[in-house]
């Protein structure tokens, strides 16, 4: 199969702009593992978040598919339980 | 004051602690265990980790009565560790300072066991001795530096414990190392094993393989699993007691502290404490709540690295599973 002939794009809304920076902002600090062979783009426009994955083989990018869906999960999860952000943005950079 | 908030899940203990100013307000943890003679995968200890952290967190919250306004730093295990438990952990450190705005502290997991080491017992510049499941260090405190005199150079003495505990299949509950430390007191035949002290170094992997094969024929000659946990944790605790011993002379030192989950041993603590007794030295030890990996010693040595004005990048708060002891900069110690 040829190189990086593999694409999945996701694109997730949320309630509001803030929530959808904050999911960003924790999920691309983590780097794809070197050797999972996908590359992964995220990025943030208004309330929804958009990620593609690029790879060369389908097992590849199902792996990153659902690592991706179970962070993406817990920090659903994080933010029902702790509530609505406290400040417009983050300011500890 | 500085109240702060540690979240910890390098291996297969999941814990949140709630600290002011080195009192304790909540330790709440959980911990992933197989079934007898299997060990913790990455993957299934960071699921663990996933389904547990809520209510983990819910429970700190909940434990430590402060309105989460009150909170001013909070703080992670940033490594070393396994990848996929880190992470894991990590996600939730760094959704919840974003939720409330409040500054992220990732912190090397050593550093964590050694300053609630030293906060628990009140050792002023102790030499340690570090021992767990996935790290085996005898460091030294020297100019901004927690410096590693010696260590292992292949697997973990916690690690040769547990995977021993496996060979036997004892019950990975509450711990193999505790149930190995229960079986030893009722052992009293002792069997000669390798002793692999080379240096300051120690080696245990070899130790390991060596029981493995000949445990059947142990056995069979009249040995009881008893004396082979005896003979076992005489033969590792005693590399360790000459390491550090090794140390203790170098630097001069007239303390010693064992931090680690292998800590909470209670004949190493005695086997140490007599070697302390001959010098002339002090002992510090503590038990299981702190010994063992938990969230407030992440958020102990977050608060101190706060209060000396340590900040991180955003961009730098990610995990790392290589992350060594002497790679910190020690800003909150000034002697």
């Amino acid at each position: 199969m040829a190189n990086d002939s593999i694409n999945v794009k996701l694109e997730i809304p949320f309630p509001t702009n803030r929530l959808a920076q904050i999911v960003y902002d924790v999920l691309k600090v983590d780097q794809e593992p070197k050797r999972s062979g996908v590359k992964k783009e995220l990025s943030v426009s208004e309330n929804i978040l958009k990620v593609k994955f690029v790879s060369s083989l389908a097992r590849q990018s199902r792996v990153a598919v659902n690592s991706f869906f179970e962070s993406l999960n817990l920090i659903v999860e994080t933010i029902d339980f702790i509530g609505e952000p406290t400040s417009e943005e983050y300011t500890h950079f | 004051m500085v109240v702060a908030i540690g979240f910890e899940g390098s291996a297969n203990k999941l814990g949140i602690g709630i600290v002011v100013d080195g009192t304790v307000l909540s330790n709440c943890r959980r911990t992933y265990i197989t079934p007898p003679g299997e060990g913790f995968l990455p993957k299934e200890t960071a699921q663990h980790h996933r389904d547990n952290i809520i209510t983990v967190l819910r429970e700190a919250l909940a434990n430590a009565k402060i309105c989460t306004s009150d909170i001013d730093v909070v703080c992670y295990t940033k490594g070393p560790g396994m990848g996929a438990p880190l992470q894991s952990t990590a996600i939730v450190a760094r959704t919840v300072a974003q939720l409330w705005n409040k500054p992220l502290i990732g912190v090397n997991h050593c550093i964590g066991h050694i300053e609630m080491g030293r906060l628990i017992t009140g050792a002023k510049n102790p030499t340690v001795l570090y021992v767990s499941g996935g790290n085996t260090q005898v460091i030294a405190y020297s100019r901004k530096r927690y410096r590693i005199f010696g260590e292992t150079i292949d697997i973990a003495i916690g690690n040769c414990l547990d995977r021993f505990a496996r060979v036997l299949k004892l019950s990975n509950a509450p711990s193999p190392g505790y149930n190995i430390e229960q079986m030893a007191k009722k052992g009293n035949k002792f069997i000669q094993l390798p002793y692999c002290v080379k240096g300051m170094d120690v080696s245990f992997s070899g130790i390991l393989s060596y029981l493995e094969e000949k445990v059947p024929k142990l056995l069979a000659e009249g040995y009881t699993p008893e004396d082979l946990c005896f003979s076992l944790q005489e033969n590792l605790f005693a590399m360790l007691v000459e390491t550090t011993e090794r140390a203790l002379a170098h630097c001069n030192s007239q303390e010693v502290l064992i931090v680690g989950g292998v800590g909470c041993n209670e004949r190493l603590q005695e086997m140490m404490g007599q070697m302390c007794e001959e010098r002339g030295a002090k002992l510090f030890a503590t038990d299981e709540r702190f010994c063992i990996d938990n969230g407030v010693m992440i958020a102990h040595a977050g608060a101190e690295m706060f209060r000396s004005g340590c900040k991180m990048k955003w961009e730098d708060c990610f995990i790392t599973q290589r992350y060594r002891t002497d790679e910190v900069e020690t800003t909150w110690r000034d002697d």
